[in-house]
């Protein structure tokens, strides 16, 4: 029981010190310092403390609420070193399912808002999702075929039985890089972040969002990407032996793809869908087919 | 007398009162307490745990004995047949029936024609031989049709064509059982069983192109769905729920019934398409998985909230096609227990789009907004009955595509798969475009006044919501039905539990599921109501326009061609491939009876009859 609440507790506060990360890496490609170790944090504060609070009704609030909720209870199906959470009740396909809650919930809340680049940019971010998950879907289905089972608890299990040879990563290398490529774009980091693109539609889905609306909004930002990571982290890199492994993994994985996003400008919607729906969808294919031949 | 006369009495008695009483206010009411007691008589028959239960009846047709029997699958699609008709009557039982008759319509002629409806797929159910089933068939395609064309103008149009799509299928269905007839003298199950045993494949290919494309055409299976849509979304209000929910799923049963009672999943499995390396059972899962997608993505285009929601139906039949033919445990499990989530879903979903329609009085996608404001409760039974269609958790459908999904990777079909995937993030593009476009974003001027839907339309639909959220919750008292099926069927049965399936390599519980996203929502409440600021409701107007003054006499809602990004990109592989088959069928079809008159009227009718006694003697000697 204890472990519910440890476990979104320590997603949230590797998720801050990631969105550090990723601000401290944008600050060094562009010869910047960089916010100091706490800044994070203090954004979320300075968000949720200020005096203009502007909402456009009950579902634009309970938007925010689902958002941040549906993350909070999927972090509690992804392994931990030592908690096993709600792992055993719920296996990956679950948890796939649960973490389109959120970006369901935000899209309700955009949707209230009644501001029409609020709603392109929903339209835009479904889309985005129609095009990543494929390749995501793919490579869940390759993992799960290869170890013969959904629950992510025996997927980690199996991984770390012979070290680093029987890890994902090892045995399905072409299904990681398609993770990787999906990662990218599910993170919604350029090349793939025409939702939220400042110049066109003043930054899309949040538009309406100010003080502590856009406050969840950036827990919710901790959550996504502390899920990402772990997400990876548990299918190809043999979850975490032990705590110190486990985060110098889901930290490198992570900044692999803010590593990558500050290089590009972005695609166009339909451009990010042809791009996704071609190379990681078929490198992942290919996978699945040397899994299974 | 036994239990299942009874049944069947009453929904004929409630047929017969409806025919005299159907003029009444009393008549809705009259309806949901008939429909109500046939429901106690179903549960009163012991049909799902326990052993067949016959009717007494029995006719003979030239020596052919019919009869009639309720198994368990018999009593699950019963259940949801009565329990939609009970649904659907309620919601048309109050203003609902009585605005129907302001607007010139006959409230008697729909409650006879959804009554009609009812009784018509209960003898269906039924059926203890092929004859039986046959007829059972096409009572229920009549039956179908009344209740289509009952709406008039464009409705009639769409029931036309649906009788001729079903006519075609009737016939066909009709070739099958002769020939079943002429090599056993008999159309008993027992008979027909031993038969399809030792027929050779090609006899077997024969018998599944003609009985089960007359099957499919009921379900709406590709080729065959192109009637559809417009049949049910034209229907008016409950009349379109009930469809909806539940009267494709006649030919999912009859499906049953050829494809796995008779053939079995093993025999389909044996039987090699000639020149391809498929099997029977990889081509039906194939044409189950193209239903899923193809409909679904037609329904992403639409502009009608109805037809949106009525091609989602053809969608959705294919996800249970295609648990079925996997075959193991669970994903035959997840294909049955979809009929049930799906039914359940669908009746919520074109009821809270017909109370939008009985406020606003449009059901057109591009002329509603902000709805929510206005039918805050409506919207609710729209939100879970979406997250339920797009299989999101906590809702009920989510466990039955979950069921799907987890056979398909552990049998390693990783194609059908993608596949079915694809098709749920089609759902879930589409439905929030729905929902979007009704509730969400600006409310219209003349909109303003709208009221929330009256308590009589309400009601019904809150209940299914609630069932909705339950069995998303609960799922085990359903599976327990599903899995009585299935031992029924000779299927091995699901291992379920209360809260969802037990499986070793990867199970599923609900009741954790749920409890730790409510909890979820709970902390995100505490953070967001709990910390910061007290938040200030603004009009709607009163919102960023990058520069712009927003006024109130234009208001912008964001919701034409609605995926535009993404139109662009797949809007050319839109082609109408298949109304371009259905035109050349007509063609050919018109041309063939053209020749056929000429010869026969015209030009030399002593040739013509001497072809056709040639072609008979041919037929009959071969």
């Amino acid at each position: 029981m204890i472990e519910l609440i440890l476990m979104p507790l320590a997603a949230f506060v590797i998720g801050l010190a990631m969105v550090l990360m990723m601000r401290r890496i944008g600050a060094r490609l562009q010869r910047r310092v960089g916010p100091p170790l706490l800044q994070p944090l203090w954004d979320i504060i300075k968000l949720h403390g200020k005096e203009t609070q502007t909402s456009h009704g009950l579902i634009h609030e309970f938007g925010i609420v689902m958002a941040i909720g549906g993350f909070v209870a999927a972090v509690t199906l992804m392994p931990l070193p030592g908690m096993n959470g709600l792992a055993e009740q719920g296996g990956l396909i679950a948890l796939v399912y649960m973490m389109m809650i959120p970006s369901l919930g935000l899209a309700l809340g955009v949707g209230q808002c009644a501001n029409p680049n609020g709603s392109i940019g929903i339209s835009r971010a479904l889309t985005a999702m129609l095009a990543y998950d494929i390749p995501m879907v793919i490579v869940i289905f390759g993992v799960a075929f290869f170890y013969g089972s959904t629950s992510l608890v025996q997927i980690i299990d199996a991984q770390q039985a012979g070290g680093f040879a029987t890890w994902g990563i090892a045995e399905m290398p072409l299904l990681a890089l398609a993770g990787l490529f999906a990662m990218q774009a599910m993170l919604g980091k350029q090349p793939f972040e025409i939702y939220v693109a400042p110049a066109e539609i003043a930054t899309g889905p949040m538009v309406e969002m100010g003080g502590k609306f856009l406050g969840g909004l950036f827990i919710m930002q901790c959550f996504q990407l502390y899920a990402a990571g772990a997400l990876y982290t548990l299918l190809f890199l043999g979850g975490g032996e032990n705590w110190l492994t486990f985060l110098i993994k889901v930290f490198a994985v992570v900044a692999i793809p803010m590593s990558i996003a500050f290089l590009f400008p972005r695609y166009r919607t339909e451009d990010v869908v042809r791009l996704v729906w071609k190379w990681p969808a078929m490198i992942g294919l290919l996978g699945i087919a040397f899994l299974m031949y | 007398m036994t239990s299942l006369d009874h049944l069947l009495l009453v929904s004929a008695l409630t047929l017969a009162l409806m025919l005299l009483f159907g003029r009444t206010r009393i008549a809705g009411r009259l309806a949901v307490a008939l429909y109500g007691v046939q429901f106690l008589l179903l549960m009163q028959t012991g049909a799902l745990l326990g052993e067949p239960v016959a009717s007494s009846l029995t006719v003979s047709v030239l020596d052919l004995p019919m009869h009639w029997r309720y198994d368990a699958l018999s009593w699950f699609f019963a259940m949801i047949t009565i329990g939609a008709g009970f649904f659907c009557a309620w919601y048309a039982a109050g203003v609902w029936q009585e605005r129907y008759r302001e607007q010139g319509h006959s409230p008697r002629l729909f409650h006879v024609a959804l009554a009609a409806n009812v009784l018509t797929m209960l003898i269906l159910l039924g059926s203890g031989d092929l004859l039986s089933l046959f007829i059972g068939w096409e009572l229920v395609s009549w039956a179908s049709f009344l209740l289509m064309a009952v709406g008039g103008g464009p409705a009639g149009r769409a029931a036309l064509r649906y009788l001729v799509y079903a006519f075609s299928g009737g016939m066909a269905i009709l070739a099958g059982l002769m020939l079943i007839y002429t090599q056993t003298g008999s159309l008993e199950y027992t008979r027909v069983l031993t038969l399809f045993g030792e027929l050779s494949d090609a006899r077997v290919w024969t018998l599944l192109l003609l009985i089960g494309g007359g099957f499919a055409v009921k379900m709406g299976l590709l080729p065959f769905h192109l009637w559809q849509a417009a049949a049910y979304a034209e229907t008016p209000g409950p009349g379109s729920s009930f469809l909806g929910a539940i009267s494709a799923r006649m030919g999912l049963y009859a499906l049953i019934l050829l494809l796995v009672a008779m053939v079995g999943i093993g025999r389909l499995t044996a039987m090699e398409v000639p020149f391809t390396f498929l099997s029977a059972r990889d081509l039906i899962a194939w044409i189950a998985a193209l239903t899923v997608i193809i409909p679904t993505y037609i329904a992403l285009q639409q502009h009608d909230a109805r037809y949106l929601l009525a091609w989602h139906g053809i969608g959705q039949g294919g996800y249970m096609l295609l648990g079925l033919m996997v075959g193991n445990a669970v994903g035959s499990a997840g294909g049955l227990f979809h009929v049930f989530t799906y039914g359940i879903t669908q009746a919520a979903l074109l009821m809270a789009v017909f109370a939008v329609v009985y406020r606003t009085g449009t059901a057109d996608l591009n002329k509603l907004g902000g709805l929510v404001a206005r039918m805050p409760l409506t919207f609710l039974v729209l939100l879970f009955g979406i997250i339920s269609l797009a299989g999101l958790p906590p809702m009920a459908g989510f466990v039955s595509k979950w069921m799907v999904y987890r056979s398909l990777v552990a049998e390693g079909m990783p194609l059908l798969f993608v596949a079915a995937v694809v098709g749920t993030l089609g759902t879930i593009l589409s439905v929030y475009k729905l929902i979007h476009n009704i509730f969400l974003g600006q409310l219209r001027i003349e909109h303003e006044q709208v009221r929330e839907a009256p308590l009589s339309m309400l009601l019904p639909m809150l209940g299914l919501s609630t069932l909705i959220f339950l069995v998303g919750l609960m799922p085990g008292p359903a599976l327990s039905w599903v899995a009585a099926v299935q031992t029924s069927l000779g299927l091995p049965p699901v291992p379920y539990t209360l809260g969802g399936i037990e499986d070793p390599r990867g199970g599923l519980d609900m009741l954790w599921l749920v409890g730790i996203l409510m909890a979820g929502f709970g902390v995100g409440a505490l953070i967001f109501f709990g910390l910061g600021g007290k938040s200030k409701r603004v009009h709607q107007l009163d919102n960023y326009a990058g520069g712009h003054f927003l006024t109130a006499d234009v208001r912008y809602q964001y919701s034409d061609n609605f995926y535009a990004g993404l139109m662009h990109l797949i809007g050319p592989w839109y082609r109408g491939a298949f109304l371009w088959l259905e035109k050349a069928l007509t063609a050919t079809v018109a041309f063939i009876s053209a020749v056929t008159n000429g010869l026969y009227r015209y030009a030399q009718p002593a040739l013509f009859v001497l072809a056709t006694a040639v072609a008979l003697l041919a037929l009959t000697t071969a």
